[in-house]
């Protein structure tokens, strides 16, 4: 079946700047805004936008993330001539299979699965950002600009271009130069890790890239500058929407306080849903003593305390006079009577016993970080949990 | 694969429903703020592993249809067997009434009963409020050997009902109808289990004498031939929806958390179509208390004791006290609502007040403006 464009997603990294988030999923599947799981928003873009065809490359504790993805049914991707594809590093006759060593070398490791789609152009995207963006507006731009490749940038601030990679613009509008992390910015032009490539030209560059022992098989690091030394047309496609990349603790947190506000995205959209897998629970229930502001609550929640500037995934208990300022409560964490949960993640099904108390306000020091607490922990009655911890799946609090 | 095979009716027009089956049947209606009534009888089902079950409809069934789709939400979207919805088939062509009772909605789909492959047929109760651990009721019909096992409630439900009475032997020996209050005898949550053969004896029995009771013909031809009948108490929360107070207070009834433990245990969890949904939002000045709140809904007033289903936007100001509101409602600034029964996509605009009593609720029809 011959396609236009086909996805593919980089979900294999382990999201190590997650720590205790990350110790036993992959970053994808990682909890987000209540309802979501960080992947709902690359593949719901997907589904939304018309790429009906999405290969999905794993590899860090893939579990969960396989099992979340299932058939694709969530995002409408389970059609026939095409459909969501889990794609595993693997073995071949005669050798002895490697794991993927780079996004590139990802690629090129699964060519047999986009060849058999004979697609004229591929899209990679990566499982860690939350954005809301079409990607067949992207595809036609792409196209009209006869590039080679499209990368998808955002206008940042000249402070935060430091953090980025960077695209330099020739005068004719293509990018001249890609800087990673520049000292001296000459540009504020930041790649989102959005690409779409011509595929022949692609295919060429990922086994030339491949037969290089000095590259480390990235396509920020390898492909992009290759591509621009061969003088091939690299256009930016200009995205001015809600992106935010949630590979840190703090701009995890920092994301899902952003959805508390609605303007900054609006996820009630309905002409661009973002499907997720979720189990059917009863509507949430706020009690006698419930105190609700601010906040994002998901069904099968039982709210008995006071909430408040938090968000909290399904099936969230929060106990008489417990209080939970400022915080993300992944799916069936138990928040007993009088505990204190303040600028803090928790994650999957951990319970914070009755007067234990998490995390604490911004001090003014540098010191100063969100708490966080792992999936599936115990917080001990009366125990404390500072300001900027991190506590594993596995330790005793 | 079990021997057990599911019946839904699902055709009951229930006037006392007044307004809310005006286009919709009562094992349609929406409950507790994301689920219909048939739900219960189709998870019920699914829990048990009975994955084969006929729906018996007959007119108003849009949005039924809609509402169960394949099937698929109950793992019923099989490659044989699974879910089938049943219209009147078999009925002659100068029928147009409704089905006069449930014998004769059995018969009017006698080819698809006969045509089961199982020996036991499970008869459920489409606008019955009950999460049944059919399991066990299976167990119970099994292990007593008896042709029809009734399913029980463990105590007396509000408004008229059979009961049945059973003897030293565990069997059924007399049926009274149309009982209210409390009095001897058991409940009937007209639920039971059938072998096939038995039902298809007693449907051609009353074909043939022209009755359309299950229970008062039925019933009656069975104890008096000296059927076996058993009985399964169910233990938990069950409610026949009938009338518009008896809709207002079941939806009322699950704002207690221990009547909604009994409806949604963990192990057995009721299952409902799906629909695309965002965590919901609750704002500054939110107040939500002893309320039902479903996924997908603008809290920024006041709740007390209400459901809220999902797509409901209620403004800063407004003021809502023992409410249901269906999908997609919207309630401006500075309306005040007690007992009201908001039919979906129904809105109010700023400063209305509106003020039902308990036992008589005011029920705005679905789309209506005030």
């Amino acid at each position: 079946m011959k396609k236009s464009c086909i996805a593919m997603l980089l979900a294999g990294g382990q999201g190590s700047r997650l720590y205790a988030l990350t110790q036993n999923v992959a970053k994808p599947s990682v909890p987000f805004g209540g309802k979501y799981r960080i992947i709902d928003f690359p593949l719901s873009n997907c589904a939304n936008s018309g790429i009906d065809t999405v290969g999905v490359l794993t590899q860090y504790r893939p579990l969960r993330l396989n099992s979340y993805i299932g058939s694709g049914q969530p995002w409408d991707l389970d059609v026939a001539d095409g459909g969501v594809y889990i794609l595993p590093p693997y073995q071949s006759a005669g050798e002895k299979g490697s794991w993927f060593s780079g996004t590139a070398n990802a690629i090129y490791q699964n060519m047999g699965f986009i060849e058999s789609y004979e697609p004229e152009n591929v899209l990679i995207l990566s499982g860690d950002h939350i954005y809301k963006m079409d990607y067949a507006d992207m595809l036609r731009e792409h196209i009209a600009k006869g590039a080679a490749c499209t990368i998808s940038v955002l206008q940042v601030s000249m402070e935060e271009a430091t953090r980025f990679g960077i695209m330099n613009l020739g005068e004719d509008g293509y990018v001249s130069e890609f800087e990673e992390k520049p000292q001296k910015p000459k540009s504020d032009l930041a790649s989102m890790g959005i690409y779409i490539f011509n595929w022949q030209k692609l295919r060429s560059y990922l086994i030339a890239d491949e037969n290089d022992p000095q590259s480390s098989k990235d396509f920020g690091k390898n492909i992009i500058p290759a591509m621009l030394k061969a003088g091939e047309k690299l256009w930016p496609y200009r995205f001015d929407g809600y992106w935010r990349d949630v590979g840190t603790i703090t701009s995890l947190w920092d994301a899902n306080m952003d959805m508390l506000s609605t303007t900054l995205i609006n996820l009630f959209d309905p002409s661009w849903p973002i499907g997720s897998r979720s189990p059917v629970c009863p509507p949430h229930f706020a009690g006698d003593s419930a105190e609700i502001t601010h906040s994002i609550i998901t069904e099968g929640c039982e709210i008995d305390g006071h909430v408040e500037n938090s968000v909290l995934s399904p099936s969230v208990k929060v106990g008489k006079g417990a209080t939970v300022l400022y915080s993300v409560l992944m799916p069936g964490v138990v928040v007993e009577e009088g505990a204190v949960v303040e600028y803090a993640i928790v994650g999957e099904n951990t319970v914070i016993r009755s007067g234990a108390h998490v995390g604490a306000p911004p001090d003014g020091t540098d010191a100063w970080g969100v708490a966080t607490c792992g999936p599936d922990i115990e917080i001990r009655g009366g125990a404390l949990v500072p300001a900027a911890a991190m506590i594993y799946t596995g330790e005793e609090v | 694969m079990r021997d057990y095979h599911g019946i839904i009716f699902a055709y009951s027009a229930a006037p006392e429903l007044r307004e809310l089956v005006e286009a919709r049947t009562a094992a349609s209606l929406p409950f507790c703020g994301r689920y219909r009534l048939i739900d219960f009888s189709l998870s019920s089902l699914r829990n048990a592993g009975i994955l084969d079950v006929g729906v018996i409809m007959q007119r108003d069934y849009q949005s039924l249809l809609d509402h169960i789709g394949s099937g698929k939400a109950w793992d019923m979207s099989r490659k044989t067997g699974g879910l089938r919805m049943l219209p009147p088939f078999g009925l002659p062509e100068y029928h147009t009434g409704n089905y006069t009772g449930t014998m004769e909605a059995l018969n009017a789909v006698a080819t698809y009963i006969r045509d089961i492959p199982q020996k036991n047929i499970i008869l459920m109760l489409g606008s019955l409020c009950a999460n049944i651990d059919l399991d066990a009721a299976i167990r119970r019909h099994e292990s007593f050997g008896a042709d029809i096992t009734a399913i029980c409630a463990d105590h007396t439900p509000e408004g008229l009902h059979h009961r049945y009475f059973v003897g030293d032997d565990g069997l059924v020996d007399q049926v009274r109808f149309d009982r209210e209050g409390d009095c001897d005898g058991l409940a009937s949550l007209e639920c039971y289990i059938v072998r096939r053969e038995v039902l298809l004896d007693l449907m051609d029995k009353c074909r043939s004498g022209h009755l359309y009771s299950f229970h008062r013909d039925a019933v009656n031809i069975f104890l008096n031939e000296g059927g076996r009948m058993g009985v399964y108490i169910h233990p938990g929360y069950a409610c026949a929806i009938r009338s518009v107070d008896g809709y207002y207070k079941a939806g009322m009834d699950m704002l207690n958390t221990g009547n909604r433990s009994q409806l949604f245990p963990a192990d057995r969890p009721v299952r409902t179509k799906i629909h695309e949904e965002v965590s919901s939002y609750y704002g500054e000045k939110a107040i939500s208390r002893r309320s039902l709140v479903a996924d997908n809904c603008f809290i920024e007033g006041e709740i007390e004791d209400c459901i809220i289903s999902s797509g409901a936007r209620i403004a800063p100001g407004a003021k809502l006290r023992r409410c249901i509101v269906m999908r997609g409602c919207t309630v401006e600034a500075g309306a005040v609502l007690e007992h009201v029964i908001a039919d979906k996509y129904t809105s109010f605009s700023a400063g209305t007040v509106l003020t039902g009593s308990p036992r008589l609720p005011i029920v705005v029809p679905k789309n209506f403006k005030i």
